[in-house]
């Protein structure tokens, strides 16, 4: 049965894309779309009343780990971690565990009970693009895609080491239609590969690979100039080398640096993930400091880079990446619980288990990281919030992060309770910015849905997807910057989320919990020269044997596999 | 009467894995199965010769086995194969881990003139409940299916190899020919037809009804839904989109849902949710490592291709073969792997954890001070430590010589551990050698629908873990569960006796492709489409890649598992409606 059309009458309408900010409108709903509402016939829809309420599109979450074969290891791990939350099954609503590694439907449930609407998994190694499928499918509401890794692939390797960049992007079409990817996905590049992941711990940019005869920076030009050329709506998706390693705030300007000749105009050709990460200055853990300044700097200078911060909230994470090196470094901190995994020609996994305090040095330092980097950098829209769930905190503190964001209260009265020498180590505390609720909308809605290149996405003009969250907060009356409970408080808990014209939460409660979103992937094989993609295919199909052990016919991926396959073709 | 005191162990032999594919109601299976293997001194002392028989009784009961002799036995240890046989010896008790005595319990063996029981008989008797044999009326035969064309890259669901490199060869719905198949495989693709139904049939008695697929669904919704605490078991050979509906029924239902990972590799996970594990796909074994320990398991019994594709006589990227690696197997007797081993290590059965242990504390530089640990001589277990070392990239496969054996979890947490240091020194990774070929994608569709890998209960509506509490052997062993569905499993041929026995007297339904020996005790018995055969789905080999199984005939008037699953679900959810 069709949902009836909904009229929201009388919101404080935000939506960047179209540029408004904060107007009282009516936005109508019909057939899962954005409709203009005088179109909409009033006696058979659906009215909600958003007067002295906030309006905006669904939010968009382009880097969160939410399924697939890591994260359910990371599931697997921590037994613990699902005694302590729950939900219970009933008739129609799937039953639900865990606060830092839920389970799928209750990631569904949580995002959109803040008003999120697509999450997109970054990390998945193509060999197993089936299984986070398989999990994706079971994660209700949301719309959703992954990446696949491709930094550390032996073939894409191969193809950067010959030059060839025409069978690279035949390449990379084959891998994302074939295993219903969305974007390339590149981590620790050429480190971080199943056979020498813990021999080249920290490798730099510059520094050669034992193979190939190529450095990380060749792979990452190599495979930034394929996704330029082909196209894709998304650009590389960046995990810089020497992820978590003092003093690699200079490998990520050089990371960042190493494409600006590529870019023309000003459409992004780079997005930088999780920031925080990479963004350390020092020469050691003792003196590490924040490279948050230099980055954003680099940022105001240049339009060719996007990026998300991996902000940092303070509790019990379990970090989770493909970055096996820097896991396996991680352990030798912790030495408690720790996952790694390599899979063939592909990539590499590493879970451990990791604690946020407020009163800890370096912690601190990381945590201011991620701010320094959003305050400092004058466009909103080059910024992304997330905190790269669940590894610098989960999901469901997004509220929490973004007060920090919209509050200088808010960040004074945790820096009271944080590690004073970390603090004089950064530039956070004279940073007196503070984010609208425009700037909120920019970075959790508008903006990653254009960087990931979704047009129907992250705004709510006519035509658009109707992912449209509603909070209990008048923009008019409440001043975020010092009343930010209030803030946290209406982003906690949506009045409204509505998912493809369905509302799904209400009060902050799920009410339709059956409704299954898309998988988006790309197929952009039509936009390349039939001849040479066929010939790049037969190739991977005759090296195939010698790099995988199961058949090319198996590891392919057939739409029949997902429940709600959405493609997007790239034009040539 | 002469009467000789043994350490038992059970597992899997090449002959009984093959058997349980074709057909388990016959002659043939008990001659696979019924077999207890004892080292020749032995046999002389007790005065058996090879073909006699002999009664071999442990605390829980007693059976009689025909004697084979097999050299690689130490002296003071018996074998027997998996199989009804064995279960009516094998203890319940889990030291609440989930998974019974399998290996390491004592035995006595004493000549006997009695004859071997038939499977049926050895069945029943377990069961306490008669075993029907299906007439045959309702079997179905070659000429049932249909097909055409050769099936290039196809998929083999029998062991977590799945081997993906069949070639099956279908002559107007016949299979004519299989290439690159194991003789397990051949077992399977043979006979495909073999013990499959083509009627759901309901048990009246002892006598068994056919009715429809309807009706035998409806029943078994009701069964369920009046059930308090529903206990739905298997799952690991069947497709991973059945498991997900599964764990919808037992939602709905408020019951225990518990896959065979409870009493294979269920101490393995828990092993990782103590310390994580570091792990690697085949293929990646294959090309680069050069070290090779196969560690209380015996691949060319459980896993006959294991060897050629993907371990030791597999040719690699940049490891070319056999001659270029090294293998040590660690077991408790001379087994099939051993013969191919540069070096055997002889451990004591049930110190495992000891070994372990040893061979760690050399890695990390520490002295061993006693001279023999676990029977093994300290310098075995440096060099044993050495070649570890100095590897390039190792690998350790292990089976459930670790995890069923004394110390269960305590000894893959060991062997988490050792690896882990291993990473130190080399590239080193750890692989369970999953049993069933889906017995790894069950793991993870709990896990990432509930939380946790298996044995969950959702009887409060909301999952709860605690292996020894909530799974299959203990609740069983205790009697707790009222009501049974067990979906694509024999527990007939693998639950010791004292847990059957509980299953084969509540109402039981069995959704299974072929007339297994719990289909038998069944009150409700649905047939389903065969996966690989007749049906498709999802499929995760025992290094966590992911394949899809095709299927290679087509059957007429079969429902597969995701349908019937559906339509319980659907039923389930009317007749709560209707209650509510």
């Amino acid at each position: 049965m069709q949902p009836k059309p909904i009229i929201i009458r009388g919101g404080h309408v935000i939506d960047p894309i179209n540029k408004v900010d904060c107007e009282v409108m009516d936005i109508g709903v019909r057939d899962g779309k954005i409709v203009d509402p005088s179109e909409i016939e009033e006696s058979k829809a659906m009215i909600i009343d958003a007067k002295g309420k906030l309006v905006m599109p669904g939010g968009v979450d382009p880097h969160t780990h939410i399924a697939g074969p890591k994260f359910n290891f990371g599931r697997i791990m921590s037994p613990q971690d699902h005694r302590r939350a729950w939900i219970k099954a009933t008739p129609t609503r799937r039953c639900g565990t865990g606060l830092v590694v839920p389970s799928t439907a209750y990631i569904g449930y949580k995002y959109a009970q803040m008003g999120w609407t697509t999450a997109i998994e970054p990390a998945t190694v193509p060999l197993k693009s089936r299984h986070t499928h398989e999990e994706l499918d079971d994660i209700p509401i949301l719309d959703k895609a992954c990446y696949p890794l491709l930094g550390t692939n032996r073939l894409v390797m191969e193809f950067i080491s010959k030059g060839d960049i025409e069978s690279l992007k035949c390449y990379i079409a084959w891998v994302l239609k074939e295993t219903k990817g969305y974007a390339v996905k590149i981590v620790n590049p050429g480190v971080a590969e199943p056979t020498w992941w813990n021999r080249y711990v920290g490798l730099d940019l510059d520094e050669q690979l034992p193979e190939f005869n190529i450095t990380p920076r060749d792979i990452v030009r190599g495979l930034c100039k394929a996704v330029i050329e082909l196209k894709l709506p998304h650009p590389i998706h960046v995990h810089c080398n020497r992820l978590g390693f003092p003093g690699n705030y200079v490998t990520t300007l050089k990371t960042m640096d190493c494409v600006s000749d590529l870019a023309t105009g000003d459409k992004p050709i780079m997005h930088i993930t999780h920031v925080q990460f990479t963004g350390y200055a020092g020469t050691g853990w003792a003196n590490l400091s924040s490279g948050g300044e230099a980055i954003a700097k680099y940022l105001n200078a240049h339009n060719h880079v996007t990026l998300d911060l991996g902000q940092v909230i303070f509790g019990e994470s379990l970090t989770m990446t493909a970055d096996a090196p820097f896991e396996y470094v991680l352990y030798h901190i912790m030495m408690g619980k720790w996952f790694g995994g390599m899979a063939e020609s592909e990539a590499t996994t590493g879970i451990v288990p990791y604690l946020y305090k407020k009163s800890n040095y370096v912690n601190t330092v990381q945590w201011s990281i991620g701010l320094e980097v959003a305050l400092l950098t004058k466009d909103p829209w080059k910024i992304v919030f997330a905190t790269d769930n669940p590894n610098a905190g989960r999901f469901t503190k997004y509220p929490l992060g973004l007060s920090w964001l919209v509050s200088k209260k808010a960040r004074e009265e945790i820096m009271a309770k944080l590690n004073r020498r970390g603090l004089k180590h950064t530039a956070l505390p004279a940073v007196d910015r503070e984010y609208t609720l425009y700037d909120v909308a920019i970075v959790t809605r508008a903006g990653p849905a254009k960087i990931l290149g979704m047009p129907e996405k992250g705004h709510l003009g006519v035509g658009a997807d109707a992912d449209i969250a509603i909070y209990d907060l008048n923009p008019v009356e409440v001043d975020v910057s010092k009343d930010y409970k209030a803030f946290i408080r209406a982003f906690k808990r949506a009045l409204y989320t509505i998912k493809s014209g369905v509302i799904v939460v209400k009060d902050g409660e799920v009410v339709e919990p059956n409704l299954y979103g898309s998988t988006y992937y790309v197929d952009a094989t039509k936009a390349l020269d039939p001849d040479a993609y066929k010939s790049t295919v037969n190739y991977v199909k005759e090296a195939f044997p010698k790099l995988y052990s199961v058949s090319f016919e198996n590891y392919v991926i057939g739409e029949h596999e997902l429940r709600k396959p959405l493609k997007v073709e790239v034009a040539k | 009467m002469p009467r000789l005191e043994v350490a038992l162990v059970t597992g899997r032999t090449i002959k009984q894995g093959s058997q349980i594919e074709s057909e388990r109601y016959t002659k043939e299976y008990a001659d696979a199965a019924a077999i207890c293997f004892m080292n020749p001194d032995d046999m002389a002392e007790l005065g058996v010769k090879e073909g006699s028989n002999v009664k071999v009784t442990t605390e829980v009961g007693s059976v009689v086995l025909q004697v084979k002799a097999y050299k690689g036995n130490p002296r003071g240890l018996a074998f027997i194969p998996l199989g009804p046989w064995a279960n009516a010896l094998i203890s319940v008790r889990t030291r609440s881990t989930g998974m019974p005595f399998f290996k390491d319990s004592k035995a006595f063996i004493e000549p006997t003139e009695e004859p071997v029981p038939t499977p049926e008989e050895v069945v029943s008797k377990n069961a306490g409940k008669k075993l029907l044999k299906v007439p045959v009326d309702y079997l179905m035969s070659p000429g049932d299916f249909k097909g055409e064309g050769i099936f290039e890259s196809h998929i083999c669901p029998i062991c977590g190899c799945l081997c993906d490199d069949l070639v099956v060869e279908v002559k107007s719905g016949v299979i004519s020919s299989i290439k690159n198949a194991c003789a397990r495989s051949l077992a399977k693709f043979k006979s495909y037809a073999a013990e499959r139904v083509k009627t759901p049939l309901v048990r009246v008695g002892d006598e068994l009804k056919p009715v429809s697929y309807d009706e035998a669904i409806k029943r078994a919704a009701e069964i369920l839904v009046n059930a308090k605490y529903p206990l739905l078991f298997g799952w690991s050979e069947t497709s991973n989109e059945a498991t997900r509906l599964g764990i919808r029924l037992a939602e709905l239902v408020g019951g225990v849902i518990d896959n065979l990972s409870t009493f294979c590799h269920g101490p393995s996970v828990m092993g990782i949710q103590q310390f994580g594990i570091v792990t690697s796909t085949l293929g990646n074994i294959r090309d680069n490592a050069d070290l090779m320990v196969f560690w209380g398991c015996n691949p060319p019994s459980s896993h006959p291709r294991h060897f050629v594709r993907y371990s030791a006589l597999a040719k690699g990227l940049k490891i070319k073969g056999r001659g270029e690696r090294r293998i040590i197997v660690v077991d408790v007797r001379e087994t099939e792997a051993a013969r191919v081993a540069d070096m055997f290590v002889k451990v004591k059965p049930g110190m495992d954890y000891d070994l372990l242990t040893a061979v760690h504390m050399v890695v990390k530089g520490l002295e061993l001070e006693s001279d023999e640990v676990a029977g093994v001589p300290r310098d075995v277990i440096v060099k044993m430590a050495d070649m570890m070392m100095s590897a390039k990239f190792g690998v350790l496969f292990y089976g459930l010589g670790l995890t069923a054996t004394s110390a269960r979890n305590r000894n893959i947490e060991a062997a988490i551990r050792l690896v882990q240091a291993l990473n130190d020194w080399t590239t080193f990774s750890l692989n369970p050698m999953r049993g069933h070929f889906n017995v790894a994608g069950n793991n993870h569709a709990f896990a990432w629908l509930t939380g946790y890998p298996y044995a969950v209960d959702l009887s409060r509506g909301y999952p709860r873990y605690n292996p020894g509490v909530t799974s299959t052997i203990d609740l069983l062993a205790r009697g707790e569960v009222d009501a049974a569905l067990v979906v694509a499993s024999d527990p007939g041929a693998h639950f010791p006796a004292q847990a059957l026995r509980h299953l084969a007297n509540i109402p039981l339904i069995v959704v299974d492709p072929k007339w297994s020996l719990v289909a038998g005790l069944s009150d409700v018995y649905i047939p389903t489409k065969m996966l690989g055969i007749d049906a498709e789905g999802v499929s995760y080999r025992m290094d966590n890649v992911v394949l899809r199984v095709k299927r290679a005939l087509e059957s007429d008037g079969l429902m597969d598992d995701v349908e019937v699953l559906e339509k319980m679900i659907k039923y389930v959810e009317e007749v709560k409606a209707r209650a509510a």
